[in-house]
């Protein structure tokens, strides 16, 4: 199992879903894909993204406006 | 151990409902209706954001002695008094103050507040590029997505409805140059 660490720290909408749809390609099934975002509309749509892909989903606020979110590649 | 003031009201579950969680798209919706309908209402005019924008362009430029009398756009009756009666007396740009004071209260209730890095010159160049671009477009297209297409629409106005068409094209068009140049 490998984790992959995309920074979209400081990118608005829409890149950091563009972004992780492109990095999860590249991931193996049980992977998982940690994207580092401040901007809270994509804190909403990048896990809709990945819940409707079937996607196991965490969000974690690790500060003031900044979020983790942890997609683990499940198919 | 000491337990942190705050750490109890972070767990309220009225404090996560109005000040944490984002509101979903209907609440958002149906309040910015109502609150759409009181602006025409009161004010007689319907909600819009970008043309007061243009009056703190004309303000800027007159603050440091430059004139928009002879400019065409500023040439109706109504434009010169608005931007003759000052800023405290328009209400559209007490209004938009009100959104960006409120975006911030909002943000500052919600813990957070972040002042963003930027990334690099790319995403100077596009949000200049992108803010001329919108400004011009909005001016010369009686208004943005506020005047234009959302008032349009909520006024029976057909130009609301061309405007959400080419809208779509233009996303469209603006997501792939996006795509291309941003990843």
């Amino acid at each position: 199992m490998k984790e992959v660490i995309l920074d979209c720290l400081g990118e608005a909408c829409p890149v950091p879903i563009v972004k992780s749809e492109k990095a999860i390609i590249d991931l193996e099934v049980g992977d998982l894909l940690i994207v580092q975002i401040d901007h809270s509309c994509a804190m909403k749509n990048v896990p809709e993204w990945a819940r409707a892909q079937g996607y196991n989903v965490e969000i974690e606020e690790v500060d003031d406006g900044e979020w983790e979110v942890f997609i683990e590649k499940t198919k | 151990m000491s337990v942190k003031p705050f750490d109890n009201l972070k767990n309220n579950k009225y404090y996560k409902m109005w000040f944490k969680d984002a509101f979903p798209y209907i609440t958002g919706a149906v309040l910015l209706s109502v609150f759409q309908i009181f602006t025409l209402a009161s004010t007689g005019n319907p909600w819009g954001v970008s043309g007061p924008l243009a009056n703190w362009g004309a303000w800027i430029y007159e603050a440091f002695g430059g004139s928009v009398d002879k400019w065409y756009y500023f040439s109706s009756e109504g434009a010169r008094a608005t931007l003759e009666n000052g800023f405290l007396n328009d209400g559209g740009s007490i209004r938009n103050i009100g959104i960006i004071a409120g975006a911030l209260l909002a943000t500052l209730m919600a813990s957070q507040f972040k002042i963003k890095k930027i990334k690099n010159k790319k995403q100077v160049a596009a949000a200049i590029l992108g803010g001329l671009l919108m400004g011009y477009g909005a001016r010369i297209g009686f208004g943005c997505n506020i005047g234009a297409l959302y008032s349009g629409i909520a006024s029976f106005s057909l130009s609301g409805w061309v405007y959400a068409a080419f809208l779509f094209i233009g996303a469209y068009f603006g997501s792939r140059l996006l795509v291309k140049f941003f990843m």
